[in-house]
């Protein structure tokens, strides 16, 4: 059976509407029904696939609301590749929503991401726009430092030990974090440098959107910017889950041998003999972000790393998505602050007002925008190493 | 009074709550999510009003279709109903909404030393209105009792829009127990809108064991043996060796991919009892053939244990994608017996079943694993099934456990109970629902009622 969203039909059927991925799912949480759950919309996307049910708004607005966070699918006993069927009914029905969203879409997508430079000097605008207070607080955006600006104290290219990947939003946005990663990289005594050329954007948040053509596009080049067999670290979960998934978007052995060099930030940090560093005593929270958690499956190590310096806290929730998802805390913000206000609450009740650490920049903004105080785990780090 | 998105008609919406977890399929006109008990009970009156029945449903991970809707019916889903109301740590008392979630109130007690004891393998997902529906099980339930057992009080919408307090706290209410004709009846005799259960203290010490078999009968014998022993373990599970291997394949629990039966036993109590019950447990075993024992050695190993056996019905789909599953209890010293008659009925039907169940108390769920997209496999599960449950029949069992009758075991009452014990339950439905409006033809038969013409009812399918 393949019918309009041409879906793998082994992964459909692999569904036994058991319903014990409900509790996992953030849009599902907070709004109690089936069309906003996992077992629903897979449902909804076999009904269209056999003929039974039209794609129309409201099966749109199903596929549309899920925020890709899979924590259905780490939940899923029967193994179903939720994402990867997401991201195909994506790929099949073309981008989505009023015209306005998909031509801030085309533009950040299509135009920006994949043109660091070009990127680098909108950020610049939108810097000087948030200084004469032209950008509205209600879209969430971080507070542009020019300091955060300046390049990255990095070579590009050559064959180091590690591969730090910038990526697009995060170095326009959070290179401070980058600065830190690097920090805490050499402090374990390994040399460290940035991608060669072509290393624009992973292409995550072109996948997660549907647009699969340019997603393959932008992970080739990806792929030739960090030659030779060094690890590619990675301090951005959203992006580290994409790049470990290169082999089978790409369909190369080469493409593979690079996704098995991919590795998230703490990840490839809890390999290594561990940086001194000073015992703080603070109270960290982990927010497990989910592509760190769900998708990797890597979230342990943030804990491995940061057990030294911090009195780690965890949260009651599972990991629950906290309802940033790439782009949707932007497209669909009233169940994007929904989701968060839940993710805000399991924080609380953890440790009120403690740090939060988080891996992933599209959950850092997100939080902060609520305002929490999020550091990547890297920045942690830096802060208390010895010397 | 919900305000307009709160409701819908919206064709796909309504397609996706035709179901529950099990197979029956039905049709809604309506789905509806009230946040108040008081909108939950407008939702009946005004579906009342318009002339449809109701069915309230909570996550719909019911295995016996008793969330399908039939008859055309508005759907009450109490997903939005999941507010703690009040917990009463000294008198172990907590009040609930009904679309809290079994493990939800469980964990919102865990700071008090305190749990919610009834843990359905489902526990993560499933809400304690569909407890209470469906008087669930599950696997502590052995030493701890089912749900009824936990459930003191019930406000209930009635069928017809008024509410009515069923029990009460005191330990021995006056008049009928009406709350105990209430937990199980799965929707039929309105909708519980607050419960008030019976939290229970953690056990000072636990330990949990998986012993692995070479073979189905060795792994039945233990269980006899550890019964008759006296040790009264808070959970006795055991699980075939197909199952094994696909929990395996999603957890990593380190459940022996090469045993033929695995028991998963718990025992707790005071830390000495516990011990010695334990070791008691590991000699049993070990006298009828364990190929190897193991105990949990922190929380952490627990979970992950127990983790394999809840996941155990989605697991299955790795394997096949379409399960059918029975709910039968057997007595336990025929165990061995009725197994092998399933595993004979299973083969003369080319079909592949998988045992995993509640040794301890005999409840046996077997499941049929198949592809429905092979041409002619359901006319094969269909005849199976009735096969096996037959064969639990005769061998003294009775239908269902704790999965409740719902729509698919509907049609097999009659061979449980007489015309008189029909019309006698057929007579207490009525009691609370004259018109039939709360999820019709669930649970009884047409023909319960004496009087009504008995024929051979035209059901969804066993
Ligand atoms: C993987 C898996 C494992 C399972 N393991 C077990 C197990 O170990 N033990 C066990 O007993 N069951 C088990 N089940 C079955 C199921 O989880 C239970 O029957 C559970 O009680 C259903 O709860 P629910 O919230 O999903 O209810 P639903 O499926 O939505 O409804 C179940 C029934 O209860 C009625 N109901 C729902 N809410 C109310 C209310 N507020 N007032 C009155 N009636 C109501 C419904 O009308 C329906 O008849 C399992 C199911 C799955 C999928
Ligand atoms: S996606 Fe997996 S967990 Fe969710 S209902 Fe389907 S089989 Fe069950
Ligand atoms: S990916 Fe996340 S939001 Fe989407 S269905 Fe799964 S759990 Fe829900």
């Amino acid at each position: 059976m393949s019918g309009p969203l041409r879906l793998d039909p082994d992964g459909l059927v692999a569904c036994v509407a058991c319903g014990l991925c409900l509790p996992h799912c953030p849009t599902y949480r907070v709004t109690g029904r089936e069309i906003a759950s996992p077992r629903g919309r897979i449902a909804a996307m076999r009904a269209v696939e056999a003929g039974a049910a039209p794609a129309d708004d409201a099966f749109v607005r199903a596929i549309d609301e899920c925020i890709q966070c899979r924590g259905c699918e780490a939940a899923c006993p029967s193994g179903v590749p939720f994402g990867h069927l997401v991201e195909a009914t994506r790929a099949a029905l073309g981008p989505v929503g009023p015209w306005w969203r998909r031509a801030a879409e085309a533009v950040a997508l299509r135009l920006l991401a994949p043109r660091h430079t070009l990127l680098v000097a909108a950020t610049w605008v939108l810097l000087a726009a948030q200084r004469l207070r032209l950008v509205p607080a209600r879209l969430g955006l971080p507070r542009l430092r020019a300091a955060s600006l300046r390049p990255l104290d990095l070579p590009a290219g050559g064959s180091p030990d590690a591969w730090l990947f910038p990526g697009c939003v995060m170095d326009a946005w959070m290179r401070d974090t980058h600065r830190a990663a690097a920090r805490v990289i050499r402090a374990t005594g390994a040399v460290v440098a940035r991608p060669g050329a072509g290393a624009d954007c992973c292409g995550a948040l072109h996948l997660h959107t549907g647009r699969i053509a340019l997603a393959r596009r932008l992970a080739a080049r990806v792929v030739r910017s960090m030659p030779g067999d060094a690890p590619v670290v990675v301090d951005s979960a959203g992006c580290g889950a994409v790049m470990k998934d290169y082999g089978r978007l790409l369909g190369t052995p080469e493409a593979g041998a690079f996704a098995a060099r991919v590795h998230d930030f703490s990840e490839w940090l809890a390999t290594r003999p561990p940086p001194p560093v000073a015992r703080t005593g603070r109270t960290v929270v982990v927010q497990d972000p989910c592509h760190l958690r769900h998708v990797q499956r890597a979230h342990g190590a943030v804990r491995s790393v940061l057990r030294d310096a911090y009195e780690i806290v965890e949260t009651d929730d599972d990991g629950l998505c906290c309802g940033a998802g790439g782009l949707y805390a932007a497209t669909r913000p009233a169940l994007a602050s929904a989701v968060r206000d839940r993710k805000v609450a399991a924080i609380g009740r953890a440790a009120p007002g403690a740090v939060v650490a988080s891996a992933n920049p599209g959950c850092t903004m997100h939080l902060r925008a609520a305002g929490l105080d999020v550091r990547h785990p890297a920045e942690l780090l830096a802060e208390v190493l010895d010397g | 009074m919900l305000g307009t998105a709160n409701a819908t008609a919206e064709p796909l919406e309504l397609a996706l709550y035709a179901r529950d977890a099990g197979v029956a399929e039905g049709h809604a006109v309506a789905v509806c999510w009230p946040a108040t008990g008081a909108q939950l009970a407008a939702a009946v009156r005004v579906a009342r009003a318009h002339g449809r029945p109701f069915v309230v449903r909570g996550s719909g991970t019911g295995l016996a279709g008793g969330a399908t809707p039939l008859g055309d019916p508005v759907v009450i889903v109490t997903t939005r109903l999941d507010r703690i109301l009040e917990v009463d740590a000294r008198s172990r008392v907590a009040w609930v909404e009904p679309g809290v979630l079994n493990l939800d109130l469980s964990r919102a007690v865990r700071h008090l030393g305190l749990h919610y004891a009834p843990d359905p393998s489902s526990q993560q997902a499933c809400t304690i209105g569909g407890n209470v529906g469906t008087n669930a099980g599950g696997p502590h339930c052995l030493a701890y009792g089912v749900t009824s057992a936990h459930v003191l009080a019930v406000e209930v919408v009635l069928p017809d829009g008024e509410v009515a307090l069923l029990g009460g706290l005191a330990p021995d209410e006056p008049g009928y127990d009406l709350r105990g004709c209430f937990v199980g009846s799965e929707g039929t005799m309105g909708a519980a809108t607050r419960i008030a259960v019976r939290l229970t203290p953690d056990p000072p010490e636990v330990a949990t064991m998986l012993c692995a078999f070479a073979s189905v009968e060795d792994a039945a014998a233990t269980v006899s043996e550890t019964i008759a022993s006296g040790v009264l373990p808070a959970a006795l599970e055991m699980m075939d060796a197909p199952i094994t291997r696909a929990v395996e394949d999603f957890v990593g629990a380190g459940y022996p991919r090469d045993a033929q039966a695995v028991l998963l036993v718990e025992v707790d109590g005071l830390p000495a009892g516990v011990a010695e019950q334990a070791a008691q447990v590991e000699a049993i075993a070990r006298a009828h053939g364990a190929t190897a024992v193991r105990t949990a050695a922190d929380e952490a190993e627990r979970a992950l244990l127990w983790k394999g056996r809840k996941s155990a019905f989605g697991a299955i789909a790795r394997i096949a994608p379409d399960y059918y599953l029975h709910d039968a209890v057997v007595p336990r010293t025929r165990l061995v017996e009725v197994l092998g008659e399933i595993a004979r009925i299973a083969a003369a039907h080319r079909l592949l079943v998988m045992n995993v169940f509640h040794a301890g108390d005999g409840n046996l769920h077997p499941l049929i694993v198949f592809d429905g997209r092979e041409p002619g496999t359901w006319q094969r599960v269909r005849a199976a099934g009735t096969a096996i449950l037959e064969a639990c029949l005769d061998a003294g069992g009775v239908l269902t456990g704790e999965h409740g009758v719902g729509v698919e075991k509907r049609d097999l009452m009659p061979r449980l109970f007489g015309p008189d014990d029909l019309d006698a339950q057929a007579r207490l439905r009525d009691a609370f629902d004259p018109d039939g409006a709360a999820n019709p033809m669930k649970v009884l038969p047409r023909g319960s009622r004496c009087g009504e013409l008995q024929r051979v009812p035209e059901g969804t399918w066993i």
